[in-house]
């Protein structure tokens, strides 16, 4: 267990809700290997989103320790946070969150640009990469001209062009029919050959495609018997 | 393609609101420019005006009008004082005028001035000056001087039936032995004079006036000696109480020393009114355009947001965000100042010159109104003017723009998961 890309230590997160004090996550401890891909599931408000921040540094614990890499995410200042979010991990949004007034191709050479990769090499890797998602006839359009489906796959691929070891999606099906959402899967899927691949889902049904399922209730996480990949104790 | 490109892409997201905050940033833009314009055309107003007013100091016969044929006001001053004023230190230069009364039925009488033929044309006007226009013919030469040749105003004209079509080769007899109860008659032989000249001035006595060279004149009154009125120029505003002083101590026996006090203190404090009004409207404007930029960028920032927490997401430094609604804000301004522009080229004289007339003209002295009435607003900005509005109009987008600013960089890339 010592090539874990995530690391959970003793990690607490806690809202503060009017009068009342929420517990988004309690003393989680939870290790996830380089590659493959991880379903987070749990009913709302479960607290399953605060992992996914929390993992993405987009969010800081109130207690414990964070580390991403081998980074303690939870310490990095302003400036290492933007590099950490450049190079180490790729973000899929269940809204798609593209740029609307730049074309597909534009949309996936954009976080190639923060990163310092020059104009022709991330055109050419920008293609390379909706040509692999079988969106080679759509480069030039803009996120209103393309489907739900292929809005997401753009977005999927915008979040690994960079290469980052580590691919965060939150609900990416959300908005898709069930169709689209099934092959949006088997794209993370493929992808998550490559590197880690956390989702949040609410369907249970393609989570089950995952290599492991983590069920998270009332910020307390549940060991899924089925997981491909198995826990060594207790923690997760 | 960068921050920048991306923040000018921004703009054309929504037409329809470019071209309304365009019109919204290039309103106050035309004003600021129109600000500029009536602070400029003042200025050069001014300029004319403590050149040919203020620094002219008018000197008469002690006692007298120092008119050559009227009643009782005919003492000159001495020809010596010429020369005694002319060594005087400041003293730019003096030009001796002489002038004569000629009845006319109605209205009454006209005023005949002799002076030097490269002499400023000041208007027998109770000692202000005035601006006369060549409208017809020519102005004298040097090769005039001693020649019967006149300058006519276009009153005296209509009087004299000589239309400008004319000019050149009309005359007109001049005729000393003419009385009126102000005037005595003069044993003197009538001459006739070419006029070869017409002017106008803006006002109905300031074109009852013909102007000769001042060695005809003598020739014509038989005034061989003597001065009527002396124009000392000074060389700048602030050496004329030190002149008006040493006139006093040098002729003071003999003249009575006219300092353009009035017209100074007048030109002063219009100035100073109409730079402060003008000062004011710019600042105003300016905080127009901000206050414009400021609703705009918080606006966009709202509703980008999640734009904005995506860019973050995927890598974008606050520096980038910070370069993407600076160049968006920056644009928007310089297009709004672009379009103010164009508007101040179409109407801005008119309207300017209609703003001006209608906030400082009713607060001038009747006799003045001609004067301002030729404030020569101008749309034709220098570059450097330009320049400097632009700068002004950047740095409005930059002090507008800041606190949107700001938000957008203080938002979280959680902003990007929030659902719709």
């Amino acid at each position: 267990m010592n090539n874990a890309l995530i690391e959970f230590r003793g990690v607490s997160k806690s809202y503060r809700k009017g009068s009342e004090v929420v517990d988004a996550a309690a003393n989680v401890d939870l290790r996830i290997q380089e590659r493959g891909m991880v379903a987070i599931v749990g009913p709302s408000g479960s607290g399953k989103s605060t992992l996914l921040h929390m993992m993405g540094a987009m969010d800081r614990p109130t207690r414990g320790e964070v580390l991403v890499a081998g980074e303690a995410v939870n310490r990095l200042s302003s400036g290492e946070l933007t590099r950490f979010r450049r190079k180490t991990v790729g973000f899929v949004f269940q809204t798609f969150n593209l740029i609307p007034n730049l074309t597909a191709l534009e949309n996936v050479a954009l976080p190639m640009e923060f990163n310092g990769v020059s104009a022709a090499e991330r055109s050419a890797r920008a293609k390379a990469l909706l040509v692999r998602f079988q969106l080679g006839h759509r480069l030039k359009h803009r996120p209103r001209e393309l489907s739900g489906g292929e809005m997401q796959r753009v977005a999927i691929a915008r979040a690994v062009a960079n290469e980052p070891r580590l691919v965060l999606a939150d609900e990416p099906t959300g908005n898709l029919d069930s169709r689209s959402g099934k092959l949006i899967y088997e794209l993370l899927q493929e992808v998550s050959r490559e590197r880690t691949v956390i989702v949040v889902t609410h369907a249970e049904e393609l989570a089950k495609l995952a290599d492991r399922v983590i069920h998270i209730r009332d910020g307390q996480l549940v060991e899924d018997p089925n997981s491909a990949i198995r826990l060594a104790s207790n923690t997760l | 393609m960068g921050m920048i490109i991306l923040g000018l892409r921004n703009l054309l997201r929504n037409k329809v609101r470019l071209a309304l905050v365009a019109i919204l940033i290039g309103i106050p833009f035309f004003l600021l420019l129109a600000m500029y314009s009536i602070g400029d055309a003042m200025q050069r107003q001014t300029k004319i005006m403590n050149e040919n007013v203020n620094t002219v100091v008018q000197l008469r016969g002690r006692g007298s009008m120092g008119h050559v044929n009227m009643v009782g006001q005919d003492r000159l001053l001495p020809q010596d004082t010429l020369e005694k004023v002319r060594g005087i230190e400041h003293v730019e230069h003096a030009e001796p005028y002489l002038l004569a009364m000629a009845p006319i039925t109605p209205p009454n009488f006209v005023m005949h001035v002799g002076l030097a033929t490269n002499a400023v044309k000041r208007l027998e006007s109770h000692g202000e000056a005035g601006n006369p226009r060549i409208i017809a013919g020519r102005d004298f030469m040097p090769e005039d001087a001693g020649q019967d040749v006149a300058i006519i105003g276009q009153g005296y004209a209509k009087w004299a039936g000589i239309t400008p079509a004319q000019i050149g080769d009309a005359t007109i007899t001049i005729d000393p032995t003419r009385t009126h109860p102000a005037i005595y008659g003069m044993d003197r032989p009538k001459r006739e004079l070419r006029i070869i000249g017409m002017y106008a001035s803006g006002y109905i006595f300031g074109d009852l006036q013909l102007f000769m060279p001042i060695e005809t004149f003598r020739s014509i009154y038989g005034t061989d000696q003597g001065i009527s009125w002396l124009f000392v120029k000074v060389d700048s505003v602030e050496n004329v109480p030190l002149v008006a002083q040493r006139l006093r101590e040098t002729v003071g026996d003999v003249a009575d020393i006219l300092v353009p006090e009035s017209a100074a203190v007048f030109t002063a404090t219009t100035s100073e009114t109409v730079t402060q009004l003008t000062s004011v409207g710019g600042i105003l404007a300016v905080t127009l355009m901000v206050i414009v930029v400021f609703f705009v960028l918080l606006m966009m920032v709202r509703e980008r947001a999640r734009e904005i927490g995506t860019l973050k997401a995927i890598g974008a430094s606050n520096g980038g965000v910070t370069a993407q609604f600076l160049t968006e804000a920056v644009a928007l301004t310089l297009l709004g100042g672009v379009l103010g522009l164009l508007l101040f080229r179409g109407v801005g004289e008119m309207v300017t010159g209609r703003l001006f007339a209608l906030s400082i003209g009713p607060f001038l002295p009747s006799h003045y109104k001609p004067l301002f009435e030729s404030l020569a607003i101008n749309n034709n900005l220098s570059a450097s003017a330009l320049a400097l509005v632009l700068v002004i109009a950047v740095l409005a987008a930059m002090i507008g723009s800041a606190y949107g600013v700001w938000q957008a960089v203080k938002l979280s890339p959680l902003e990007a998961m929030k659902h719709e």
